[in-house]
């Protein structure tokens, strides 16, 4: 069923959006952690369905969040 | 005038009274430029995600002041001429964030406080809360009621016998 072509898949949500977050913040990088992949990359929207605007603030916040070394910048 | 946020990781073999030190030096470069700090924030020791300058640890600090723009590359020339600070970042903040940390750190300097003067009595309170909170839990279902009940006042009426609650209860 889930194979079915044209068959749009379940539409994910914002999590920012739902916790009503206007600005991602680069401090708090225990909620970015799961964000990013076990080697340390960006999540890709389509993975994580975040929107536009907070995908963009996210990406920001975890490049500077790895910067000062809160997070990894790549494991293994 | 705009709000910044200063974040700096200082050495983990910076002796901790010596971090005023570092920390003043940051300030007085603020002021000197017509700047005022507002709040420093201590994030304690914390785990690195990586390596830097060989160093595994380092001492967060967050530090929030207001000045003109170009007080910035001063303040960076003072990140980069200060060996103990291994990594910084200066980034414009809003109101908002600035108020929370001030909050923040208003919030932290009580509990401090708080801590210092309960440590005294700590000890023995910490005790009776702690088995005032097992006792609430572990009891079962159907008597739940009852023996929560006679745990509470048991609690309450003596500290010495709480011990026998926690057997009963289970």
């Amino acid at each position: 069923m889930r194979r079915d072509r044209g068959r749009k898949p379940k539409k994910k949500i914002c999590s920012f959006c739902v916790e009503k977050i206007d600005s991602v913040d680069y401090k708090q990088y225990e909620k970015l952690k799961r964000f990013v992949t076990e080697r340390g990359k960006v999540l890709p929207r389509r993975i994580s369905g975040n929107c536009a605007k907070h995908q963009r603030q996210l990406t920001r916040a975890i490049k500077k969040s790895r910067i000062m070394a809160l997070l990894p910048f790549s494991m293994e | 005038m705009e709000l910044y946020e200063a974040m700096i990781i200082i050495s983990p073999e910076l002796e901790k009274d010596d971090h005023q030190e570092v920390l003043d030096g940051l300030s007085s470069a603020i002021t000197k430029n017509n700047g005022s700090v507002s709040t420093i924030l201590d994030w304690r020791k914390r785990r690195l995600a990586y390596e830097i300058d060989k160093f595994l640890e380092g001492h967060y600090y967050l530090v929030y002041f207001s000045a003109e723009g170009t007080v910035i590359p001063e303040v960076e020339h003072y990140f980069r001429v200060t060996d103990e600070i291994i990594r910084f970042m200066v980034v414009r903040t809003d109101e908002q964030e600035f108020e929370a940390a001030a909050k923040k750190a208003a919030s932290e300097a009580e509990a401090a406080k708080k801590a210092a003067a309960e440590e005294i009595t700590a000890a023995a309170e910490a005790g009776e809360a702690e088995v005032k909170e097992s006792a609430d839990t572990e009891t079962p279902e159907p008597v739940q009621d009852s023996q929560e009940k006679t745990a509470e006042a048991e609690v309450e009426s003596s500290g010495t016998e709480d011990e026998e609650d926690k057997p009963a209860g289970e």
